[in-house]
């Protein structure tokens, strides 16, 4: 039992560092975003497998509640990505820098 | 009477000043006083103060009483209280009658001499406030009182010497004599601070004080007779800081006459005599004070016998005979070194006031070779010129020759027989350059033609005639036992230390025909050289002499201008180069170092994150540690 | 006095100046009401002079709490050197309206009726939260009026006057909040009241030294000492009349009082074991900050300079331990407040009439305005310590008191009658005497009003200098108090 559940947070943690090498070293935004989801879901499994292995349904909510908001936020999230591409005509991350100290200040 | 009548000796003045002034600013900003007003008030106050002071001295003849008055309480800290008091004894009281006479004259004088001066208020305003600081000086019962009377002294004549101030170098004539008081005050301060821990638990008045400072130890008494006279000499102009009596000529002439030559300077003398009870502890003090004055009189005296302006010839021969006067207070001789000073402020009033009538006559010129034949056109100034001239010489029987005899006398007999050579040599150019300044001015041949002399007013000659009768009678006063005469002075203010007078009667008389000789000497030369000196042209000085030995200049290079460039180096390389650079430097590292976090925000996102890991894994490792 | 009348005194001005700014009036009704106000505060004040009564303990104390689950309350009150700052504010204060009469718009009044309302608080605070709130408000007023009415670079003198002074007063808190917490663990209950913060035992010597360099550095900067002093030149020169008169002649005396009526209480150990040092940077001060003023062209660098001088003396007399000393700083306190506040406003006519900061350029002035250079010449005389001026008496004391403790650093502090009388004089022929053959034609004589604005000053000047026992027995169980309970020094 304790093996199989150190299994699946290993299994979590690298989908977890999957995802955020993704956010780190990919410009599209769009494979940011799905990187992001990528690590939620690593999070999401923490929370399943640990609410099997103590037998509790409290983090089967939660993760049912991240899912959930999951969806709404992808919904936030899409709508913001058309927009931002109708101003710039790109998806690359970088070029986005209206709040940096550098524009604003020097 | 009452003794509250003190308080109102040093008051008329005061209020009589205040009233003056007061008037004054009225005049000029509302509607013109008369003169007359001015004078008034300006004339009567010298008067009553005289007055007040004359039935003093009559309720002190034949009996040794001190009249005390305590105003009011002026101050008390720690349970400690110091009086507003006035004090008048013998010496204080003797002060009093020649200081008001004298000035009196004087005022009369000068309302004489600056009638046509727009400030004609503004003057006697100053000059009242001038005589009530030194009245107060005289009669202050204790040495923070007579303080207050020195600084007032200091700072009127601050005010007289720049009296016309539009010039700057007036100006500049006066912030150095104040300057160069206040130097002297510093030490005076100490003196005072000093006496007021060792010896100042009884009280902090003069009658006190003299049984107090006899339980203080020596060293701690000879820094305050120390100190003290660091403070009469920054009055009294002796060396080192003598440089402000020349220039104080500036002021106008009465101002020389009253403050520069018979009340201001005296001061150093009469606070030293008034502290006799402190010197007569300490005399190897005294003999560092006479030796002081000898030396004083004797430079300026030599640099007297260069100069060309006839009042700097006066100022510095009033140093001169200041030195005089030190070595016979230096030396214990109290009552002869205020005799000095009395006969003193007769005839050098009386130079002053009639080389201000010459120069008034030529329509303000100062230089005497450039005068000259006045003997014909104002034959009045020129006789009691000359009779001032042959009292300051110390030729019999004017008053001078009493005083300065006695003086000498005292040298030689403490044994001092150095300062007694340095005292006829400088006898000997005090006549020389005196009768130098007498033949150049009125026998000297002028060859310009003759302007029109300058109308000469009643109230500036009469001044001139009472006191020619008072420097030929002032000396009678004090006449040695050797001719018959009483002492009457000697016996007035007790000789306090009775040191004088072991010689024999040969030598007395001996010393006396020293000094006569040396006057006649010094005549003799200037009579050699300059009678009927020819003033084709004016004679061009240059040397060491001539430029009074360069004091001024060192004294600029030494201390004025480090002080200056101290004074730009602090505010100008430490106080914005170093300080400011520090704190501004500080404000500027954190704007600096602000920038530099700040560009940490680069708007990348993926930077953002990447920090973002760096931090949990820091905080995570940390806690794995902490919390395990 | 059972209305409180402190804190009337403290928030009739605050609650005037909102009113003021609320209501739509022109600024010449608001110099009016200002002006009136300042009278009614020094009527009051003066009420609170009359029942003042001889000890040397708190008096009219007022006692509300504020946040009380910090034991943070307000509590004011006063005693004998808080008296007499108290009646120096009064006084000075509708004198200075009477001279910044024309010319000033709304917001200048607003904001020194605000200054006054810190001011006053400070000076009341017997709490040290309350204090360190006032200490900070009053500088928000002082920030607008310097940022907006002042001249040349106004907006930094302002930043960094305020950075600087804030700095200071940073560590002062955070030794305030340590002192605090210190009591709780002590007595098991919070409070920030000076009396139970005394009562601290707990602190070890590091803890104390460190919470003294606190407090002494928030004064320091704000008297200044050296060589926390560079803010004050640029704030002097740029700030307008109204705001370098307050903290010339208030706001830096309030730097002094903060040590007497805190530093000493809290730390009166090491107050006493490191006055040998304080009485020589305030000597240093003294002749250091004497000597930089003798070469100043701006006539109001110059005058920062003296005063800066000045207060090292102050501080001098305070690190004294003796009644002398102290009874001399705390009458320098008044003197100088007197002298260089009377000067500032001298020299700020003289700036609105001519426009001229700098001393080369003027001259000739005595000849257009004779009774401007009587005033004038009569505070210099203060500043420069002459008899019968109250400056002499206070510096007389001082000397005096710096003798009492070390009779080096008495002599060398007897310098100062050299000091100042060098640039005072200096100054004096070059600006006013001499004529310089510039034009200032502009130059006005006073007034009658600034004459009446003038007179009172003049009047304490010499009568405090002439008669100053009748000034002193109010300060006199004070200052012995501060020795004998505080202190404990001698009997």
């Amino acid at each position: 039992m304790i093996d199989s559940l150190l299994a699946y947070i290993t299994l979590a943690m690298i989908l977890f560092s999957i995802g955020f090498l993704g956010v780190v070293s990919r410009k599209n935004i769009f494979v940011i975003y799905m990187s992001i989801e990528l690590m939620l879901n690593a999070i999401n499994l923490i929370f399943v497998s640990l609410g099997r292995y103590y037998e509790s349904m409290q983090p089967q909510v939660i993760a049912m509640i991240i899912i959930a908001i999951a969806a709404a936020e992808a919904a936030v999230f899409l709508s913001l990505i058309v927009v931002l591409y109708r101003r710039k005509k790109s998806l690359n991350s970088d070029i986005f820098t209206i709040l940096s100290q550098k524009d604003s200040h020097e | 009477m009452s003794n509250f009548l003190l308080a109102w000796i040093v008051l008329i003045p005061f209020i009589s000043s205040f009233i003056i002034g007061v008037m004054y600013l009225y005049s000029i900003k509302v509607a013109r006083v008369p003169n007359f007003v001015f004078s008034l008030f300006g004339l009567s106050a010298p008067l009553l103060s005289f007055l007040l002071g004359f039935s003093f001295f009559l309720q002190m003849i034949g009996n040794d009483e001190i009249f005390l008055y305590k105003a009011y309480r002026w101050l008390e800290i720690d349970g400690y209280d110091i009086d507003m008091g006035f004090m008048a004894d013998k010496l204080s009281i003797f002060m009093v009658l020649f200081i008001t006479f004298v000035g009196w004259l004087i005022h009369i004088y000068a309302s004489g001499y600056m009638k046509d001066d727009k400030g004609y208020g503004k003057f006697f305003f100053y000059f009242n406030f001038f005589l009530a600081s030194m009245l107060l000086l005289v009669l202050g019962h204790g040495p923070i009182i007579m303080f207050m009377g020195w600084e007032g002294v200091g700072f009127s004549s601050y005010l007289l010497i720049s009296y016309y101030y539009e010039d700057g170098e007036n100006v500049k004539a006066g912030n150095k004599a104040f300057i160069a008081n206040r130097v002297g005050d510093f030490g005076f301060i100490v003196a005072m601070v000093t006496m007021f821990y060792y010896a100042g638990s009884n009280g902090f008045d003069f009658l006190n004080l003299k049984e107090s400072l006899l339980s203080v130890p020596v060293p701690v008494l000879t820094f305050i007779g120390f100190s003290l006279f660091v403070g009469a000499i920054g009055k009294s102009a002796q060396i080192p800081l003598f440089v402000w009596l020349p220039d104080a000529m500036a002021g106008p002439t009465p101002v020389s006459a009253l403050i520069h030559a018979a009340t201001m300077v005296t001061a150093g003398v009469y606070m030293v005599a008034r502290f006799h009870f402190l010197y007569d502890l300490i005399p190897h003090v005294g003999l560092f004070i006479a030796y002081v004055g000898a030396i004083s009189a004797l430079f300026a005296a030599i640099i007297a016998t260069k100069q060309t302006d006839i009042k700097k010839i006066l100022a510095y021969s009033t140093m001169s005979q200041l030195g005089y006067m030190f070595i016979a207070v230096g030396l214990g001789g109290y009552s002869v070194g205020i005799f000095h000073v009395f006969t003193h402020a007769f005839f050098k009033a009386l130079l002053f006031m009639g080389a201000g009538a010459v120069i008034v006559a030529l329509h303000h010129e100062q230089n005497i070779f450039k005068m000259g034949g006045m003997k014909k056109k104002t034959p009045l100034v020129y006789f009691t010129m000359l009779i001032a001239t042959l009292a300051i010489s110390g030729i019999p029987p004017f008053a001078g020759f009493f005083s300065k005899d006695e003086i000498l006398l005292t040298a030689f007999s403490s044994g001092e027989y150095l300062l007694w050579i340095i005292g006829v040599f400088t006898a000997i150019l005090t006549a020389y350059y005196m009768f130098r300044l007498l033949f150049v001015v009125f026998y000297g041949k002028n060859y310009k033609e003759d302007k029109k002399l300058h109308f000469l007013p009643k109230s500036m000659t009469t001044p001139l005639v009472i006191l020619a009768i008072g420097s030929i009678l002032a000396g009678f006063i004090g006449i040695p036992e050797l001719l018959g005469g009483e002492n009457l002075i000697g016996s007035w203010l007790g000789n306090w230390k009775n040191s004088s007078l072991h010689v024999t009667h040969s030598t007395e008389i001996i010393l006396m025909v020293i000094n006569i000789f040396a006057a006649l000497l010094g005549i003799f030369i200037a009579y050699k050289k300059f009678y009927m000196y020819d003033m084709k042209e004016v004679p061009i000085f240059t040397g060491i002499v001539w430029n009074k030995f360069y004091i001024d200049e060192i004294y600029d290079t030494l201390i004025v201008h480090k002080i200056k460039q101290l004074s730009i180096f602090i505010s100008y390389k430490i106080d914005v180069h170093f300080i400011d650079k520090i704190v501004m430097g500080l404000s500027r590292g954190f704007i600096r170092s602000g920038h530099y976090i700040a560009k940490m925000q680069n708007a990348n996102t993926r930077f953002y994150a990447f920090t973002m890991l760096i931090g949990i894994s820091v905080i995570s490792t940390y806690l794995i540690m902490v919390l395990r | 006095m059972d209305f409180g009348i402190l804190s009337v005194i403290i928030f009739l001005p605050m609650f005037v100046a909102f009113s003021l700014l609320l209501l739509p009036v022109s600024s010449k009704i608001t110099r009016n009401i200002a002006f009136m106000t300042a009278i009614v505060i020094l009527l009051l004040a003066g009420m609170v002079y009359y029942n003042f009564e001889l000890t040397g303990y708190m008096q009219f104390r007022e006692h509300h709490s504020w946040i009380s689950s910090y034991g943070i309350n307000y509590s004011l009150g006063i005693d004998g050197l808080s008296l007499i700052i108290l009646m120096l504010i009064a006084t000075l204060i509708p004198c200075a309206y009477l001279w910044l009469w024309d010319g000033r718009t709304k917001g200048y009044w607003v904001s020194m009726l605000l200054i006054q309302t810190g001011i006053t608080g400070t000076l009341f605070s017997q709490d040290l939260i309350l204090f360190y709130f006032f200490w900070e408000a009053m500088l928000l007023p002082v920030f607008m009026i310097i940022g907006m009415f002042g001249t040349g670079n106004r907006v930094f003198s302002t930043i960094k006057i305020t950075v600087y002074t804030i700095m200071g007063s940073l560590f002062m808190l955070i030794c305030i909040l340590y002192l605090g917490v210190a009591f709780f663990y002590e007595f098991g209950s919070w409070s920030f009241a000076l009396n139970d913060l005394i009562q601290i035992t707990t602190l070890s010597r590091a803890e104390q030294i460190w919470l003294f360099a606190g407090f002494m550095l928030a004064f320091a900067i704000k008297i200044p000492l050296f060589p926390f002093h560079t803010w004050l030149l640029e704030t002097y020169s740029n700030s307008p009349t109204g705001g370098v008169f307050l903290l010339s002649s208030i706001m830096a005396k309030l730097g002094v009082y903060g040590i007497v009526r805190f530093v000493m209480p809290l730390f009166p150990e090491l107050y006493k074991e490191f006055a040998p040092y304080f009485v020589w940077i305030g000597i240093f001060g003294l002749l250091y900050f004497g000597i930089a003023a003798l070469m100043q062209i701006n006539i109001k660098k110059m005058f920062a300079y003296s005063s800066a001088s000045h207060l090292g003396f102050i501080v001098t007399g305070i690190f004294s331990l003796n009644a002398y000393g102290m009874t001399g700083a705390a009458y320098l306190i008044i003197a100088h407040a007197m002298a260089t506040g009377g000067l500032f406003l001298l020299i700020g006519k003289l700036e609105y009439d001519l426009g001229i900061k700098s001393i080369l350029a003027l001259g000739g002035i005595a000849k257009k305005a004779p009774l401007f250079t009587v005033f004038f010449a009569i505070m210099l005389l203060c500043i420069v310590g002459l008899p019968g001026t109250n400056g002499f008496v206070s510096e007389f004391l001082i000397i005096l008191g710096t003798f009492g403790f070390s009779q080096s650093a008495g002599i060398v502090s007897a310098l100062t009658v050299l000091v100042a009388a060098s640039f005072m004089f200096w100054l004096f022929q070059r600006a006013i005497l001499q004529d310089n053959g510039n034009d200032v034609s502009q130059m006005k004589d006073l007034n009658l009003r600034e004459v009446l604005g003038m007179l009172p000053l003049i009047f304490l000047i010499i009568g405090m200098g002439v008669y100053p026992d009748w000034f002193f027995y109010k300060i006199e169980p004070t200052i012995q108090h501060y020795l004998i309970d505080i202190l404990e020094i001698r009997t």
